[in-house]
């Protein structure tokens, strides 16, 4: 080892506790670039091997009735590796006395030959016994039920039964239970049988035999498969779907969110690049002196220059080595938690060789590029110049304008003065400081405001919807029936009777109906445009935002000639309502569909009189029995609350990722700082002595020191409060619209300011406590001696 | 060996122009032990930084065994002292996280003078020469001023160079050892090296061969 490497190594372990603080911020940074980056890579590779794993559908055809000849006669295509019948029923669950939850049942002919769209049994029974139900292992808690408890189970065409819960699976395929607020069960058809419903299957799903993950292929085959049903005995395909072959439903989410991620990954690595600048910087002017001898010695600026970078090498590699462990268990944190999000399991968690060589190569990197500057600057001082040098406070404080604006303040207690003129002497260093120290301000309140928008967007979408309770039949059924119903159950304050049904302005343009009663007093839309619906009209359609983002026909005081249901007519727009998150729908008189249906309705709509979670349980259990009575079988009943719920459970995520982005943005701000103010008294050690010689106690000289990082701290937060609303306002529009497809009613979240102000001087204050505490405790003669 | 020729050098400083050294003309010859002699801020480090190609002058020409440094940039500068000058100071100026041994080695891990393997061998028998071996593996703090200006002298050394300059090289330490680091100087001269030394101290009369004297930045005596 050449005496070069050796004086790098050295003045590093002679600096090892600012050494370390650097190497901890940049192997935070690291650490964080590598966890995205490795979940990226395990979860988009397990995600989709996993979801492969159980041969996912290349298409799904719903169609009248599928027999076993049908399905041998499709086996025949060349082109269909598989094919496979199932059934999909919806219906209701009850595990204790009175609460009932959606439930969607899957019917299996035989679950000891499922090829397509495979289950993973989880515990219990494999496969389910005529009068047992399999659970979806994440819709246990939605079910609240448990292996081996009786659970009441009714459809929407059959009688109400018990069943037992013999064991638990693992549907790859679906959504997470607990967001969607729904249990998923999986029967046989002799299940299906007592349960009331006839045993028969509609749901056909084929697998492609060649160019699996080729979607126009795909829509080739499921054609061709399509007519020949047709064509088989008069049947009809009422749909066709295509997934998105080989990727995940969630597949797109994740990546989206991981993207977020690997940029914010990045910038913290930017950030802790800061500290590097802000350290060399400060080491090379504290070692001007020692440059200037190496140079009269003969040193080339280069040579010279590579002592100092293979210090910032130095730190790169240590980052590195620090990091690659900690992103590890990072990456298995997140992929476990995201795992968890999507219901999926991890088999492997191996991480790319690549990721290990990009993680290394851009962490030896950063801190090497952070140093270009300061080093090659450092290294080109003149060696006269170099020599001359006292090595301590060379900054010509006073010479500029600002230097005597700062001067200006003033004030009776001199150490508090001096403390406050002091933070701007390196003002390069205060400047990179603010910068890492304000980011992390910036991130938590734009993680505050992100979260109380998307609440106020959430808030006022629910506030348009007067009622609290949403009922679904199972097909139309007398308004009269369902309103006696209604006014025979004890804490509905208002009913009303709308029709639900589907329209579409061309085959792409498709959109649900929402036909209601134009005096309704359960719906309040905020609008974009026109008006709502209101007595008196008749062909006269209202739209919400996310329909009129579909077709550029569908605008206000526009004529479109629609189909809904069965009916083709045409309808003036008259309205453009706000309605976040939603899917698109029209909204129509009820009329119109009872001029077809007189009198008919498939959805209620009711206020109650207390919408706590009790009293609505209370108010379905007896409205579901009073509209038996009646004659009348819902379908499935969802609260106001049961919905915000799932929609809140979605924006976990999005508030779960500002604010960890927040904590580290943070940590690398205050690992900053600490450097910053251990600087500043390494590099003000002679004028401390010179302090404490004219009579300032180790607590004033303490003092100087702590008000330094307090009026840093006050600065970052002035930056991050001034920057906050238009950085939360883009940051919360572009998250929700990446994952939501919607933006957010911008709030903000005014707590969020003084909660970050107590952090920043916390912060602050923690940052230079044991600078300061150094300070103080060196001596007089140690310090005025200090070179 | 060196030549100086109408040599001047200015600063701009925030007071006003100062001027360092004034038309200068100054000849040394190869082996020669020249003493500096003039008043704190009289010129002597500058003229010895312009000897040592440390500074440029203003105007004038300055030629160290022939070759002009007022053509060299500063990387080339820097490579042709590392060859040519040993430079010792009035602080010692060793690195602080280098052994003794190791500040010696530095200048020929600069100029990679000699083979790796030869180099702490060579800085040993350099600090037996000035008498300070036995600290090779000390760490400069751990040295007294006289010990630490023996191992400067020792660095100055190490690439056997043909100038030695020292600005103010006893000027921290106490007369004893003053003495005995200025007969360092009288060997090195006997032995060929030419020796250039700055001090503000009359007594050196007994070691050196010519002796100039600056006032002002102007030779006043000894050209």
């Amino acid at each position: 080892m050449t005496t070069l490497w050796r004086k790098a190594i050295r003045d590093f372990w002679t600096e090892r506790g600012r050494t370390v603080l650097v190497v901890l911020a940049i192997a935070l940074g690291i650490s964080a670039f590598a966890s995205v980056l490795s979940s990226y890579a395990i979860l988009t590779r397990e995600l989709d091997r996993g979801y492969l794993e159980t041969n996912p559908a290349s298409a799904v055809l719903r169609v009248d009735r599928i027999d076993d000849d049908l399905v041998a006669a499709i086996l025949q295509n060349p082109e269909v590796s598989d094919a496979e019948p199932r059934r999909t029923v919806t219906g209701q669950i009850k595990a204790g006395p009175v609460q009932w939850r959606n439930l969607t049942l899957f019917v299996v002919k035989d679950y000891g030959d499922i090829r397509v769209n495979k289950l993973e049994p989880e515990a219990g029974a494999w496969p389910p016994a005529t009068g047992e139900i399999l659970i979806e292992r994440d819709a246990f808690q939605v079910a609240k039920a448990e292996i081996g408890d009786n659970v009441t189970v009714k459809t929407a065409n059959g009688t109400q039964q018990q069943l037992l819960v013999s064991g638990g699976v693992h549907d790859v395929g679906q959504a997470q239970a607990r967001m969607e607020n729904i249990v998923y069960g999986y029967i046989n058809l002799a299940t299906l049988v007592q349960l009331g419903e006839e045993p028969y299957l509609d749901q056909l799903n084929i697998l492609v035999r060649n160019n699996r993950f080729d979607e126009a292929h795909i829509e080739r085959v499921a054609a061709n498969v399509k007519a020949l049903i047709e064509r088989s005995g008069g049947r009809q395909v009422r749909r066709v779907d295509i997934p998105s072959p080989g990727k995940h439903p969630h597949s797109d989410l994740t990546g989206i969110l991981l993207l977020a991620m690997s940029s914010f990954g990045l910038f913290v690595l930017l950030l802790s690049g800061i500290l590097v600048v802000n350290l060399l910087t400060a080491l090379m002017a504290s070692q001007v002196r020692q440059i200037g001898v190496m140079k009269a010695i003969g040193g080339t600026r280069w040579q010279i220059a590579r002592i100092y970078f293979g210090q910032a090498l130095f730190l790169g590699i240590a980052a590195v080595l620090v990091s690659i462990p900690l992103g590890v268990i990072g990456s298995r944190a997140l992929c476990n938690y995201l795992a968890m999000f999507l219901n999926f399991d991890l088999k492997s968690y191996a991480v790319p060789v690549w990721i290990y060589l990009l993680v290394a190569v851009v962490g030896v990197a950063a801190p090497l590029i952070a140093a270009a500057y300061p080093v090659w600057k450092g290294t080109g001082v003149p060696v006269r110049v170099a020599l001359t040098d006292f090595g301590l406070s060379r900054t010509t404080f006073g010479a500029g304008a600002f230097d005597r604006l700062i001067a200006r303040i003033g004030g009776t207690i001199s150490p508090l003065v001096f403390a406050i003129r002091n933070s701007f002497r390196r003002r390069a260093r205060l400047a990179l400081t603010l910068l890492t120290l304000a980011a992390g301000g910036l991130f938590f309140l734009a993680a505050l405001n992100v979260r109380a928008s998307i609440i106020n967007t959430l808030d006022r979408m629910f506030a348009a919807r007067k009622f609290d309770l949403i009922v679904t039949l199972s097909r139309p059924y007398e308004w009269d029936r369902i309103r006696r119903a209604a006014n025979d159950t004890q804490g509905v304050t208002h009913a009303e009777g709308w029709f639900m049904t589907d329209g579409s302005l061309d085959p792409e343009t498709r959109f649900s109906v929402t036909a209601l009663p134009l005096n309704t007093q359960l719906l309040d839309f905020e609008m974009l445009e026109g008006r709502f619906l209101q007595p008196g009209d008749t062909n006269a359609l209202v739209i919400n935002n996310t329909l009129a983002s579909r077709s550029p026909a569908m605008r206000v005081g526009a004529a479109v000639t629609l189909r809904i249901g069965t009916t083709q007519s045409t309808w003036r727009i008259v309205g453009l309502a706000k309605e976040a998150y939603s899917p698109a729908i029209a909204y129509i008189p009820l009329d119109f569909i009872q001029q077809q249906q007189p009198g008919m309705v498939n959805n209620v709509r009711l206020s109650l009189a207390h919408n706590d979670f009790d009293s609505i349980s209370i108010v379905k259990e007896n409205l579901d029995r009073n509209l038996e009575q009646q004659g009348v079988r819902a379908r499935g009943s969802s609260s106001k609350a049961e919905t915000r719920f799932g929609f809140d459970q979605h924006m976990v995520m999005i508030y779960v990722f500002l604010i960890v982005m927040s904590v580290v943005v943070g940590s690398v701000g205050a690992l900053g700082l600490m450097t910053t103010m251990s600087l500043n008294v390494l590099e003000r050690r002679r004028e401390m002595g010179v302090l404490r010689a004219i009579g300032a106690t180790p607590r004033i000289v303490w003092l100087i020191v702590v008000v330094e990082g307090l009026v840093i701290g006050v600065l970052s937060w002035t930056i991050a409060a001034l920057l906050a609303w238009p950085v939360s306002k883009a940051l919360g529009n572009v998250l929700v619209r990446a994952m939501l497809k919607g933006g957010v009613d911008f709030v903000f979240e005014p707590w969020g300011l003084l909660i970050w102000l107590i952090v920043s001087i916390s912060v602050s204050a923690a940052g230079s406590f044991i600078p300061a505490w150094k300070a103080s405790r060196a001596t007089v003669r140690e310090a005025l001696a200090y070179e | 060996m060196i030549s100086l020729h109408q040599v001047s050098k200015k600063y701009e400083t925030p007071a006003g122009v100062f001027s360092a050294l004034t038309s200068i003309d100054l000849e040394i010859a190869g082996g020669e032990f020249v003493g500096v002699v003039g008043k704190s801020g009289s010129g002597k480090s500058t003229l010895l930084n312009m000897i040592a190609g440390i500074d440029r002058p203003s105007a004038g020409a300055v030629t160290v065994a022939g070759t002009p440094l007022h053509d060299f940039s500063e990387n080339k500068l820097a490579a042709w002292r590392g060859r040519n000058v040993g430079f010792v100071f009035q602080f010692f100026q060793l690195l602080p996280t280098l052994t003794a041994a190791e500040n010696v080695m530095l200048p020929m891990d600069f100029g990679k003078s000699f083979p790796v393997r030869e180099r702490r061998k060579r800085a040993q028998a350099l600090l037996e020469r000035v008498g300070v071996g036995r600290h090779a593996d000390k760490l400069p703090a751990t040295l007294s001023g006289g010990e630490q200006q023996r191992v400067a002298i020792a660095r100055a050394l190490a690439n056997e160079p043909p100038l030695v300059l020292a600005d103010e090289p006893t000027g921290n330490l106490d007369s004893i050892t003053a003495g005995d680091i200025l007969d360092l100087f009288r060997n090195m001269a006997t032995q060929g090296t030419t020796v250039v030394i700055a001090t503000h101290e009359a007594d050196i009369a007994r070691v050196i061969d010519r002796r100039i004297e600056i006032s002002d930045g102007s030779l006043v005596r000894g050209q």
